[in-house]
C-alpha cells in the first residue's frame, strides 16, 4: 500500500528545504527579539543548533529508508504507543501550520489588505495548498524549483539595493547582549525556523537517493541560513535600534530603499516572498499532516482528508490567538520551549530506542 | 466519460467563483476620492490639544499650471494654486483627523507625504503623540522628512507658495535636501529621528525652516521659506537650536559632509570629499573624544593679489583646517551648553567600551559636558583652478 508514489531528487529536496525555512522568516527576523543588533549572531548559533537537530532526524531516516516517521514509530514503539507518538507529531505539524497561517493573516491585515477578512485570505491560500498536496510531493518539489530561485533573487536584490543605507556602526559593539540572553535568542532562532525542518521526516522517505538525503538537507539549511543571517544583519545595519521594536523589520527595511526616486516602495516584494514561501511551508506541513493521518489510520488514500484538515487549520489559525501581540508573545516566550519535545525529543528518543532495539533488523522485512 | 463530466462541473464552478475576484478590490481607493497629503503640520498647544494642518494636492491644478509657471507669474493672484490647506484641532492626532472628515470631501492619503512640519510652540512641549502615531501606522513612510518650523505655528509655513514648485511641501523637501547636499543643515528622516531617540543618549535633531520676505518686482512683497537652523531635541522635546555655523560643524563631526564650500577670509574652497571619524578614549571617568576629519578641496576663489605658490597652497590648507575646526568647536560648545549629545559621542563610547558603558550610560548627562574634545583636521587642496597667477597684482 503506497500512499505516495512520487519520488523527489536530492536537489529538489534542498530547494524545498530552502523554501520551507524561508517560510514566514522572510518577514520576521529569526532571533531578532532579545538579541538586539546581535541578532545575526543569534541567527548563526541558531543555524548550528538547527544543523545538529537536522543531523538527528536525518540519522533516523538513514536508519529506516523509505519510511516516514509514522511507520518508524510503529516499528520502534509497537503499534499502540507508536501511533500515540505519531499523533503527537501530527499535532505539531498541524499546530505549526496554523501558526504560519496566523502569521500570514496578521501581516496581511496590517500591511497589505486591511479590509479583507482574514477568512478570505486564508481560504484562498489553503485552497491552493490543498490542490498542490492532492497532486503529491513531486509537484510541490517541481514548483519549488521555480519559486525559490525567484525569492532568493528578491532577497539578494533587496540587500544590494539597501547597500547605500547600511551603517555598520549599527552592528557595533559585537556581542553587546549578555550571553544568557543571546543563547536564549539563538535557541529561538533554532526553533523558528531552522529546526522546523523536522517536518521533513514526512518527506525524506520519498527521496530517490536516501543515502545522500542528509547532505541535501544540510546543504539547503546552510544556504537558507546564510541568506537569513545576511537579511538579519542587513535589517539591523539599515534600521538601527528600530529593527528591534518593529514587528516586521524586513518590510520596514524594504521601505527605505530609494534609488534615485525611481526604484522606491519595493516593500510589496517582501509581501510576495511571504506569499510564495509561506505557501511552500504550509503545503509541506499540510502534506505531512494528511499523509501522517492516513498512515496512522491505515487509509487507502490521503486525498479525501486534505480539504477537511485544511479547513480545520484555517479555523485553528483564526482562533488560536486573539491579537498580534499574543502571537508575538507565544513566538518569543512559549514556542522555543513548546517545540523542544517535537523538534528534538521525538526524533532523538526514537533514534536511541531504535539503536537499543537494533532496528531495523537486517533482512527482516516487516511492513 | 465520468472524468470528462467531472471536469465540466469543475469548470462551471470555477466560472461561478471567478467573477467574484475579477471585480477588483472592495477596499480600493480611487484617485478621485483621495486627498493626497503632501505635507502634514503638527501643532501641540499647552493643553495637549493637537492641531493638524493638511497640505493637500489639488490634482486638477497640477496639469494646467506647468505652462503658467514658466512665465513666472502666479495664477489668478492666488498664492496656493495647486495645494489646499485644511486645519483641524482635536485632543489627539486621530481626534483631529476625525474632525477633518466633517468638512472634507475626500479622505487624506498619506503615502506621498514628504514632510512632517512641527510648530515651534508644540515642539517645545514634546511631539510624542506624533512619534507614536507615526511608528504605529503602517501607511506612514520611514523616509519622510522631519522639519521644525521657526515660526510659532506649522500652518504659517505650509501656506507659503515658493515660486519654483507647484506643491509647496515637495519644494520644501527639495530645499532641505539641497541644503543637506551642500552641507549646510542636516536632512533628517523619521527613521533617523527614531533611531536617535531609541539610543537614549544621542539627541535627535531636525532642520528648521523659517520665512523671509523679499521685495519682488513692482515693490510687491514675496514671502519665501528657507532653512534657518537645526533644532536640538532631548527626548521628544526641542531644547535649543544650532545656527548655520554650528550646524555645519555638526555635519563635519558626524560625517555628513557631501559637497559645499569652506570660506576663509582670503579664499573659498569647494569640498571634493570629506570623511570624519569620532574616536573615543576612556581614562577612568574621563572621556576623551577625538574628531578626525579628512578633507579634500579645490580652490574656487582667491581674493589676495598674489601668484599661487606651493607655500600659499599650504597656508590655504592650514587656514581651511582652522576654519573647519572652529566650526566643529562652535557646535561642540553649543551642544555642551545644551547638554545634548547631538554627535552620538555616547554611542561611539558604547561601540568601543561596551563593558564600561553600562556604568556610564545612566550618568551620561552629567559626564557629557565634561568631555574633552580634540578636533584633528587634515585638509588637502587639490586643484587651484585654471590660472596660477593673479589678474591684478599688488
Amino acid at each position: 500500500m503506497a500512499l505516495e508514489k512520487g519520488r523527489i531528487s536530492n536537489f529538489q529536496l534542498s530547494v524545498l528545504i530552502i523554501g520551507f525555512v524561508f517560510g514566514s522568516s522572510v518577514i520576521i527576523s529569526p532571533g531578532g527579539k532579545g538579541a538586539g543588533h546581535d541578532a545575526w549572531i543569534a541567527c548563526a548559533i541558531g543555524l548550528m543548533e538547527g544543523l545538529l537537530i537536522a543531523w538527528i532526524f536525518t540519522a533516523l531516516t538513514k536508519q529506516f529508508k523509505d519510511k516516514t516517521i509514522m511507520e518508524i514509530n510503529s516499528l520502534v514503539y509497537g503499534k499502540i504507543l507508536g501511533k500515540g507518538i505519531s499523533l503527537l507529531f501530527i499535532w505539531y505539524l498541524f499546530h505549526l501550520s496554523a501558526l504560519v497561517l496566523t502569521n500570514y493573516t496578521h501581516f496581511f491585515k496590517l500591511q497589505i489588505y486591511p479590509a479583507t477578512p482574514n477568512t478570505v485570505t486564508l481560504l484562498l491560500l489553503i485552497l491552493v495548498c490543498a490542490s498542490t498536496v492532492g497532486r503529491g510531493i513531486e509537484v510541490l518539489a517541481r514548483l519549488s524549483i521555480i519559486l525559490v530561485p525567484i525569492i532568493i533573487l528578491v532577497v539578494f536584490s533587496d540587500t544590494l539595493l539597501l547597500i547605500p543605507h547600511i551603517d555598520f556602526n549599527n552592528l557595533m559593539p559585537v556581542l553587546d547582549v549578555p550571553s544568557g540572553k543571546l543563547l536564549l535568542a539563538s535557541h529561538g532562532a533554532a526553533s523558528f525556523p531552522f529546526a522546523e525542518t523536522v517536518a521533513f521526516l514526512m518527506v525524506l522517505a520519498f527521496v530517490d537517493k536516501p543515502e545522500k538525503a542528509p547532505s541535501a538537507v544540510f546543504g539547503g539549511l546552510l544556504i537558507v541560513g546564510f541568506m537569513l543571517i545576511m537579511a538579519v544583519a542587513r535589517n539591523a545595519a539599515v534600521l538601527g535600534p528600530m529593527a528591534e521594536i518593529t514587528i516586521y523589520p524586513t518590510y520596514l527595511a524594504a521601505q527605505v530603499i530609494d534609488i534615485g526616486d525611481i526604484l522606491t516602495r519595493l516593500q510589496v516584494l517582501v509581501a510576495i516572498s511571504l506569499i510564495t514561501m509561506g505557501f511552500i511551508k504550509i503545503t509541506v506541513l499540510l502534506y505531512g499532516t494528511v499523509l501522517g493521518l492516513a498512515q496512522v489510520f491505515n487509509l487507502h488514500s490521503y486525498r479525501p482528508i486534505i480539504l477537511p484538515v485544511g479547513i480545520l487549520m484555517v479555523i485553528f489559525a483564526l482562533t488560536n490567538v486573539g491579537n498580534t501581540q499574543e502571537m508575538v508573545d507565544f513566538a518569543e516566550q512559549g514556542y522555543p520551549f513548546y517545540a523542544i519535545p517535537f523538534q528534538i525529543g521525538i526524533p532523538l528518543i526514537t533514534l536511541v530506542v531504535a539503536k537499543l532495539r537494533k532496528l531495523p533488523q537486517t533482512g527482516g522485512d516487516q511492513v | 466519460m465520468k472524468r470528462e463530466k467531472r471536469i465540466k462541473i469543475y469548470v462551471v464552478i470555477l466560472l461561478i467563483i471567478m467573477p467574484g475576484f475579477l471585480s477588483g478590490c472592495w477596499d480600493s481607493h480611487e484617485l478621485n476620492k483621495l486627498s493626497i497629503v503632501s505635507g502634514l503640520g503638527w501643532d501641540i498647544d499647552n493643553t495637549g490639544k493637537v492641531t493638524m494642518t493638511y497640505q493637500s494636492i489639488i490634482p486638477s491644478e497640477i496639469k494646467g499650471s506647468s505652462g503658467s509657471n514658466g512665465g513666472g507669474e502666479q495664477k489668478g493672484g492666488s498664492q496656493l494654486s495647486a495645494i489646499q490647506l485644511n486645519q483641524d484641532t482635536g485632543s489627539s492626532p486621530y481626534d483631529a483627523l476625525s474632525r477633518y472628515t466633517q468638512h472634507a470631501s475626500r479622505i487624506p492619503y498619506y503615502e506621498h507625504t514628504q514632510i512632517y512640519l512641527f510648530g515651534k510652540e508644540g515642539v517645545q512641549r514634546g511631539i510624542y503623540p506624533f512619534l507614536d502615531t507615526q511608528a504605529r501606522n503602517p501607511v506612514s513612510r520611514p523616509k519622510a522628512l522631519m522639519v521644525v518650523s521657526a515660526e510659532e505655528k506649522a500652518s504659517d509655513i505650509l501656506g507659503i507658495q515658493d515660486g519654483m514648485e507647484n506643491i509647496q511641501a515637495f519644494g520644501m523637501a527639495a530645499e532641505i535636501k539641497l541644503s543637506a547636499t551642500f552641507s549646510k543643515y542636516p536632512e533628517v528622516t523619521v527613521l533617523q529621528f527614531q533611531n536617535r531617540l531609541l539610543s537614549k543618549t544621542t539627541a535627535p535633531i531636525a532642520p528648521m525652516v523659517g520665512i523671509f520676505e523679499e521685495t519682488g518686482p513692482e515693490g510687491k512683497k514675496i514671502r519665501r521659506t528657507r532653512v534657518v537652523g537645526t533644532a536640538v531635541f532631548k527626548g521628544d522635546r526641542m531644547i535649543g537650536q544650532l545656527n548655520e555655523r554650528e550646524s555645519s560643524g555638526l555635519l563635519w563631526a558626524i560625517n555628513e559632509i557631501k559637497i559645499g564650500f569652506v570660506m576663509i577670509p582670503e579664499a573659498s574652497m569647494e569640498i571634493v570629499s570629506a570623511k570624519s571619524k569620532i574616536v573615543p578614549e576612556l581614562q577612568g571617568d574621563q572621556v576623551k573624544i577625538t574628531i578626525e576629519i579628512d578633507e579634500e578641496s579645490n580652490l574656487v576663489e582667491y581674493r589676495g593679489h598674489q601668484d599661487i605658490t606651493a607655500d600659499l597652497v599650504h597656508e590655504l590648507e592650514k587656514g581651511q583646517a582652522k576654519e573647519i575646526e572652529s566650526q566643529v568647536r562652535a557646535a561642540v560648545e553649543k551642544s555642551f551648553a545644551l547638554d545634548a549629545d547631538v554627535f552620538g559621542f555616547g554611542e561611539a563610547v558604547h561601540r568601543k567600551y561596551k563593558k564600561e558603558w553600562k556604568d556610564l550610560k545612566p550618568r551620561w548627562d552629567d559626564i557629557y559636558s565634561r568631555i574633552e574634545v580634540l578636533v584633528k583636521v587634515k585638509t588637502h587642496l587639490n586643484e587651484i583652478g585654471d590660472v596660477n597667477k593673479a589678474l591684478i597684482k599688488d
